[in-house]
């Protein structure tokens, strides 16, 4: 008898091949059958008119404190995500000694935007080794974690303050060698590095420090594992970015290790940058060098309140002048009827509409509950107002902690981002769940990856959608027996309505310890998921399995 | 006729970034005729325009490229 049996759905698979009806069986844990299978299950689940996929996986997150309060990662798991890979961009909880627990807080606040309370309240903090943070979690899980351990806390172990100093002495190198194996003989997936990312207090983070010669020793131990090499290079700058495609390149073929970088996104004004990326890393691949750029599904905002000056309005002299302003003279002359008058004027004959008329007022701060999710066009137009007007005011009504939304001002041109995610080389991952909670939600890229890029714009079929964020990514991280539909494998399995699977308008909850606020993105289509053969979340509810697993 | 002996900006965008903010996009042009780009967070990009006496994007043409490093700006 099986665990489980998903019938009537069809399947695909995780390899790309094409979709077929079929039934999947579960049993202990694995995929035990494909097909038509007969025979008695424990649990029948009906999937006619679904798909029935391998569980996705998310390769650049940053659940590693929720996963100690919220074992499934909400909402991910809902989305259909099965494995997460946390303690990108350099940052892991462990190896991490007691007395320097309040440096890498700041530095995961700066980053994940918590509330100190997650830090100091909702959990206890009894590990100092990577083997006890593994633990800390393996006792919660709903969902599969394959973690990565950050170069920042391996070189703070190491050199204490020095770690954000100087470069690392050959003694210390072999100290952070050592420390990096056994951090992998614990179950680290690989190893996180940033040359990008900034503490609390605005300084470099510690791996930024790292010297090649340092580099080139982590990648040896790396190599010695068979594991990743994760990067954060200088995104801002193509051409360094490039330069680190040739490094990453470098230590690939050395080391024999897969490495993978992200951000890489595309803007209209930079048209040229993501496609020189592109282009370079074929060139290397060509090479053997095995460098997976990650380029994210779901577009850019920009968000903004006028308690804090924004490029926004940096075709509007007037509106900088005003807003680079000293809080209390910022709130002045936004007081002043005269100089309101005279930016309003700024705007145009329409007042903003074409400007500011699409801006949707965001939720989690002083916005009204009646305007949250509506654009200022519309709320302008109840008040009688023009949209600049309306900005004004509703700002100043509420202490001018409202946040504003423009919606895809960035990587947002389906056109061009369909085929560059369906590049065989393009890793599509860089969610960065569980990061940035308070400025935007980074849950929902695989809903979007269906609804934008499969259903309406057909870039990329049903098929190799799947294959890209399930067996492609498993065989880039080595996640062995994982990613795929196949007997044997794990079984990881999420069912989905083609027709509907997305992710719903992103909306704010205060379910961080402290009533700490995030936005979030719910998911819509997905009816179950499946964890190690146990149905972790069904018709729209999470379920009390617990049955991940950190996995490698 | 001789060009100008160093780089200079020759255009400025608005761009999205990576953390939901609006950045400053630069364009730079080499006195070679080649060009580059540089991306400014919100405040770095602020403090230039201001530094330039910029009132709107358009008005950063013309700047030398030093401008980004020492905050102040000359044509």
């Amino acid at each position: 008898m099986f665990d489980v049996i998903v019938r009537n759905g069809l399947v695909v698979d995780g390899s790309g091949e094409k979709a077929f009806k079929g039934d999947v069986a579960v049993k202990d844990g694995l995929i035990a059958a494909v097909g038509e299978v007969s025979g008695p299950a424990r649990r029948e689940i009906d999937a006619g008119g679904r798909v029935i996929a391998p569980g996705f996986i998310d390769p650049h997150t940053h659940f590693d404190v929720q996963l100690l309060w919220d074992g499934a990662a909400r909402p991910a798991l809902e989305h259909g995500v099965t494995c997460i890979v946390p303690g990108n961009c350099s940052l892991s909880l462990a190896p991490l000694k007691a007395a320097d627990r309040p440096k890498v807080v700041g530095m995961f606040q700066q980053i994940e935007e918590m509330p100190p309370e997650a830090f100091t309240q909702a959990f206890d903090w009894s590990w100092e080794d990577f083997a006890g943070y593994r633990d800390a979690i393996a006792r919660n899980l709903s969902i599969n974690v394959a973690p990565l351990v950050g170069h920042s806390v391996i070189r703070l172990w190491v050199m204490g303050e020095a770690a954000q100093q100087r470069t690392a002495t050959p003694a210390e190198i072999a100290a952070m060698q050592d420390l990096l194996r056994e951090c992998l003989a614990a179950g680290a997936v690989g190893l996180s590095t940033s040359f990008v990312d900034l503490d609390e207090h605005g300084r470099p983070v510690p791996s930024r420090f790292a010297d090649f010669a340092e580099l080139d020793a982590l990648s040896a131990v790396l190599g010695e594992f068979g594991r990743m090499l994760q990067c954060v290079p200088e995104f801002y700058d193509v051409d360094i970015t490039i330069a680190r495609i040739d490094q990453l390149s470098e230590l690939s073929l050395k080391h024999a290790i897969p490495t993978t970088f992200s951000p890489v996104f595309d803007n209209t004004s930079t048209p040229d940058n993501a496609p020189r990326i592109l282009a370079r890393v074929e060139e290397q691949f060509a090479r053997g060098a095995r460098v997976w750029p990650q380029m994210q599904t779901r577009p850019i905002d920009i968000s903004f309140s006028l308690l804090r000056p924004s490029l926004f309005f940096a075709r509007l002299p007037r509106w900088v002048r005003v807003l680079r302003q000293p809080l209390e003279a910022r709130l002045h002359s936004l007081n002043d009827p005269d100089t309101v008058a005279k930016m309003v004027e700024d705007l145009g004959p329409d007042g903003g509409r074409k400007m500011m008329g699409g801006l949707i007022v965001r939720g989690g701060d002083a916005a009204p509950a009646e305007m949250v999710g509506r654009t200022l066009g519309e709320i302008a137009a109840e008040r009688g107002q023009v949209p600049a007007q309306a900005l004004i005011d509703i700002s100043l009504a509420h202490g001018l902690d409202v946040a504003f939304l423009a919606a895809d001002m960035g990587h947002e041109d389906t056109d061009r981002i369909g085929p560059m995610l369906a590049h065989p080389l393009v890793h599509i991952g860089a969610s960065d769940g569980g990061a940035h909670i308070a400025s935007f939600s980074t849950y929902g890229d695989t809903g979007y990856l269906f609804s934008e890029f499969v259903r309406k714009s057909g870039r990329l079929s049903l098929e190799h959608a799947v294959r890209k964020i399930t067996a492609e990514t498993a065989d880039i991280w080595g996640l062995k027996g994982r990613g795929r539909l196949t007997p044997g494998h794990a079984a990881d399995i999420v069912v989905f309505d083609p027709a509907t699977i997305d992710r719903a308008e992103e909306r704010p909850v205060f379910d961080m310890p402290g009533e700490g606020m995030r936005y979030v993105r719910d998911a819509r289509g997905v009816d179950a998921v499946l964890v190690n053969g146990e149905v972790a979340y069904l018709g729209g509810a999470y379920t009390d399995a617990k049955s991940g697993v950190v996995c490698v | 006729m001789s060009g100008p002996a160093e780089a200079v900006i020759a255009g400025a965008e608005i761009a999205a970034g990576h953390d939901g903010s609006a950045e400053l996009v630069l364009r730079l042009r080499y006195p070679n005729g080649g060009q580059g780009v540089v991306v400014l967070e919100a405040d770095k990009g602020l403090e230039l325009m201001a530094a330039c006496g910029a009132a709107h994007l358009d008005e950063l043409a013309g700047h030398s490229w030093r401008k980004l490093l020492e905050g102040t700006c000359s044509t």
